[in-house]
């Protein structure tokens, strides 16, 4: 009898390992809002990929245009108070978003998979006690205050908002890639890797959490809309983007310029977030159910 | 339903009501009969001490717990110097060295836990004396001692030798309880004036010893109201049922009818001020809370208006006019803030300032020459300012009687083709060119005006990654960096603490460098020297002559990108009786507020 590989799905053959996917994957391809939202979500990732190799939103920051300019030809969304085209702002924002939400829902991810696994599998055990509290009281700060705790404390870092967020937002993965694993731990693979002599640590990286990807893939879009609303928000509140600009900068801008009856800041800040956090909720639906091992087996 | 399970229900709806209130009606002191003013200010003091008086904020609350020997009028234009715990205008000796000043009999201090039983006792001028020495003393960090450094006779040999408290300084003295003797090292015309400045607050020394750190947030003074609370968001001032009784009269304070007409100030002649119990400060930095929280009626009472709001407020931008269906409701003033908003080069970064290269110091001189032309002043008045700010060239405000409205306007004319010109013959490019760090205290607004400096100078091929943006969370923060010069450019206002250019030109004073004024660290001997000179003059001709001289070694020198004074649109509701100017004049009008009948409950 040999160890299943890591993609196993454990109790399954091969073949039936690879029809499961394949029945999420066709799954998910016939849900209709689910594709909505991947094709949304890739004409911003496009739109992030062009402000990466510079094809466009390189304006942002130029101070040419008049002050606040009605939508035209010249300035698609018009201009703000200082003259600066918020149709380039916008896109220009598109890539600041994709990169927290990149960042923040890798890193994050990786860590409650291992911090996750490795409670589950010692589970009962210091290891697990250790986890469990730390994500106990990580998750019993209030993530605002702890940002702010966290900025004052690295002094003004510019990264201080993603080391945040990829420090709290990690705990929910534990805690289903945890449960997961107390469940695997007692499969037939694992039993018999152990019989074998396999070291645990490469029974946990190699056979265990290679079967919780399922959970690690809705948990990251989850995780990448999460980070892209509470970058909005920090920043918002001048917590998040030291430099640069984004969408929570914008609204932040328009707060004084609603004021004077100018709210194209205001207003399309809004529009982009909401198409991206509404196409990759659609998304990240979508795929929870075509990973539903209940509703695909 | 059980009858118990009614009982709770009943209960529970009731906290719920209770809740839902405004917390307590017998606790809210408007409602207690009390007269309440809620002010407004833009940013909150970081400290209360006076040794820590440096922004108008602070200023504002230490002239309203603390008493300074002399004060302004409250309603004379241009300003003038009146008494204030001084009994007259200082006796002066004839070569204008000697000062001896009276001050009141039978003034005390609040009553406060740091005096023996809690009963103030009565100020005296050994409390001005050691108010004074305190600046000099080592173990306090002073932001106000270079007011007076190099000036008093003995007071800097005083802090040489070890600050000790009981010895006598030769040139400050309490003659008698109630005789105070400044001697100078040699003429200083403006001293009165600095006695008007909160840094010269009189202080209980018992108070300081006491609170040890607290002193910065639990002020022991004299003055007309006693601070009741203090944080980041609100100040409480409460009525010092001590304050010494002087009616008003409004002539003396003065008052002329045809310009303070309509603001209901007849109705405080004759009485005693301070007139309203309660005064609550709020601190609200962002601008659309702040003109939220005043226009809803039943907030704040004070604004200053923020520039988004003029063409909702204004029917006429020359000069201001309030549109119509305001008139009712507010009143308005709009004053040329006597103040310089100007942008400089921290001198003491040898990327753009003092170098030991000759070479490198004339290359430097050409790039800060370059970005000062590259600023466009129009354009920051215009978007910022509502293009009814005043830009002149120079630190020498339109506010004072030195300024010279015909000095060349140059440095304050963009000229983007001489900017590159300057740049390229320096052997400036964006690859060579200095990072350049951009303090700005943590709000929209900051970062726009930084944004909008970022994009003036890309115009002139300054890379915008080369152009680094450090926020710090409050004005505090950055004003203690400025202050231990950890920032290569330095973005501020300065208001001026009294009508005489002098207040400005002592920003560039060398002596004055870090952690004194001159944040720019300025040192030019021949500036020094032209100050040090007119620092003994009189007002005159001669000494505008030399004050004029100076100012254009500043502009020569591109030491700044200087300047602008804001035209600040100020607005209170109409039951609130008060001339609101915080110019020079500082926080002394507050004792003076009163309110209409009709919301003195």
């Amino acid at each position: 009898m040999s160890a299943p590989s890591a993609t196993a799905v454990p109790g399954d053959t091969g073949r039936s390992r690879g029809s499961l996917w394949s029945k999420a994957v066709y799954k998910l391809s016939r849900d209709r809002f689910g594709m909505t939202g991947l094709a949304i979500v890739l004409v911003y990732l496009v739109a992030a990929l062009g402000v990466w190799f510079g094809l466009w939103g390189q304006g942002w920051s130029d101070v040419t245009g008049p002050m606040w300019a009605a939508p035209s030809g010249e300035y698609w969304f018009g201009t703000n108070v200082i003259g600066q085209d918020i149709f380039e702002r916008a896109v220009y924002s598109t890539k600041v978003a994709f990169e927290v939400g990149l960042v923040v829902a890798v890193l994050s991810t990786l860590l409650g998979a291992v911090l996750g696994a490795l409670a589950g599998y010692f589970n009962g055990t210091w290891i697990d006690e250790l986890v469990l509290w730390l994500k106990g009281v990580l998750d019993s700060i209030p993530f605002y205050l702890f940002v702010a705790a966290l900025a004052f404390a690295l002094k003004g870092y510019a990264y201080s908002m993603h080391v945040a967020m990829i420090a709290t937002f990690w705990t929910t993965t534990g805690r289903l890639v945890r449960g997961e694993v107390i469940k695997l731990r007692g499969f037939e693979f694992v039993e018999a890797a152990r019989a074998l002599g396999v070291p645990e640590f490469k029974i946990i990286f190699r056979h265990i959490i290679p079967n919780t990807f399922h959970i690690l893939l809705v948990q990251a879009t989850i995780v990448f809309v999460a980070a892209i609303k509470s970058e909005v928000i920090l920043s918002f509140l001048g917590l998040g983007v030291k430099d640069g600009v984004s969408w929570g900068l914008m609204i932040a801008e328009s707060t004084q310029e609603v004021l004077a009856g100018q709210f194209n800041n205001f207003i399309w800040a809004s529009v982009f977030l909401f198409g991206l956090v509404m196409a990759f909720n659609l998304f990240s639906d979508a795929l929870q159910d075509a990973l539903d091992p209940r509703s695909v087996a | 339903m059980t009858a118990m399970n009614r009982l709770f229900l009943l209960a529970g709806l009731a906290l719920l009501i209770a809740g839902c209130g405004n917390g307590g009606g017998s606790r809210d002191p408007a409602a207690a009969g009390q007269k309440v003013y809620r002010h407004s200010m833009d940013q909150a003091p970081v400290s209360i001490d006076p040794l820590q008086g440096a922004t108008v904020y602070s200023n504002f609350v230490i002239l309203n717990v603390y008493d300074t020997l002399y004060s302004y009028r409250y309603l004379a234009r241009p300003y003038e110097l009146t008494t204030n715990l001084a009994t007259s205008m200082p006796q002066v000796s004839e070569d204008g060295l000697t000062y001896t000043i009276s001050i009141r009999p039978g003034v005390h201090f609040v009553d406060d836990e740091a005096f023996p039983d809690g009963a103030g006792r009565e100020v005296t001028a050994d409390d001005f004396v050691y108010s004074m020495k305190r600046h000099f003393d080592p173990n306090f960090i002073s932001q106000g001692a270079w007011v007076w450094q190099g000036r008093i006779r003995g007071l800097d040999e005083w802090k040489e030798a070890g600050s000790n408290y009981a010895v006598e300084i030769p040139g400050l003295k309490a003659i008698d309880p109630h005789t105070i003797q400044i001697v100078l090292n040699k003429p200083f015309p403006q001293l009165v004036h600095t006695l008007t400045m909160g840094f010269s607050a009189v202080v209980p020394r018992e108070a300081v010893e006491h609170y040890g750190k607290e002193f910065s947030i639990r002020p022991v003074g004299s003055g007309p109201f006693r601070l009741e609370r203090f944080d980041t968001a609100r100040a409480v001032l409460v009525k010092n049922p001590r304050y010494r009784g002087e009616p008003v009269d409004l002539a003396a304070l003065g008052y002329d009818a045809s310009l303070h007409d309509g603001l209901g100030l007849e109705a405080i002649e004759g009485r005693t001020p301070p007139f309203v119990d309660r005064v609550d400060i709020n601190f609200v930095t962002e601008d659309a809370a702040r003109w939220n929280s005043f226009s809803k009626g039943n907030e704040i009472q004070f604004a200053k208006i923020p520039t988004e709001q003029f063409d909702a407020v204004l029917s006429s931008k020359t000069p201001p006019t309030m549109r119509p269906e305001l008139v009712d409701r507010y009143n308005m003033l709009d004053l040329v803030a006597p103040e310089v908003i100007f942008n400089t080069f921290n001198m003491d970064f040898e990327e753009f300032g003092y170098s030991d290269d000759p070479e490198r110091e004339a290359r430097n001189h050409a790039l800060r020459c370059a970005m000062v032309k590259a600023f466009d002043w129009e354009q920051r008045s215009e978007r910022f300012y509502n293009g009814i700010a005043k830009i002149f060239p120079g630190i020498i405000p339109p506010a004072v009687p030195e300024y010279d409205p015909d000095m060349s306007r140059e440095s304050v004319t963009r000229d983007l083709e001489a900017a590159r010109k300057l740049l390229a013959d320096a052997g400036w490019t964006p690859e060579n060119l200095p990072e350049l760090t951009y303090g700005v205290a943590a709000s929209v607004k900051q970062r726009q005006l930084f944004e909008q400096f970022r994009g003036f100078m890309t115009e002139i091929g300054y890379p915008a990654e080369k152009i680094i943006l450090k926020q710090y969370a409050t004005f505090g923060d950055i004003s203690k960096a400025w202050k231990l010069s950890q920032l290569p450019f330095i973005t501020k206002s300065w208001g001026l603490d009294y009508p005489d250019a002098e207040n400005v030109l002592q920003l560039y004073y060398g002596p004055n460098g870090s952690p004194g004024s001159n944040d720019a660290n300025f040192a030019n001997a021949e500036y020094d020297r032209l100050y040090e000179q007119s620092a003994v003059m009189q007002p005159g001709l001669e000494r505008t002559t030399i004050y004029r001289k100076m100012n254009q070694i500043l502009v020569d020198s591109c030491v700044s990108m200087m300047g602008l004074s804001r035209t600040n649109l100020l607005m209170w509701h109409d039951d609130v009786i008060a001339y609101p100017d915080r110019n020079i004049v500082g926080g002394f009008w507050l004792k003076y507020v009163d309110l209409r009948e009709q919301s003195g409950s």
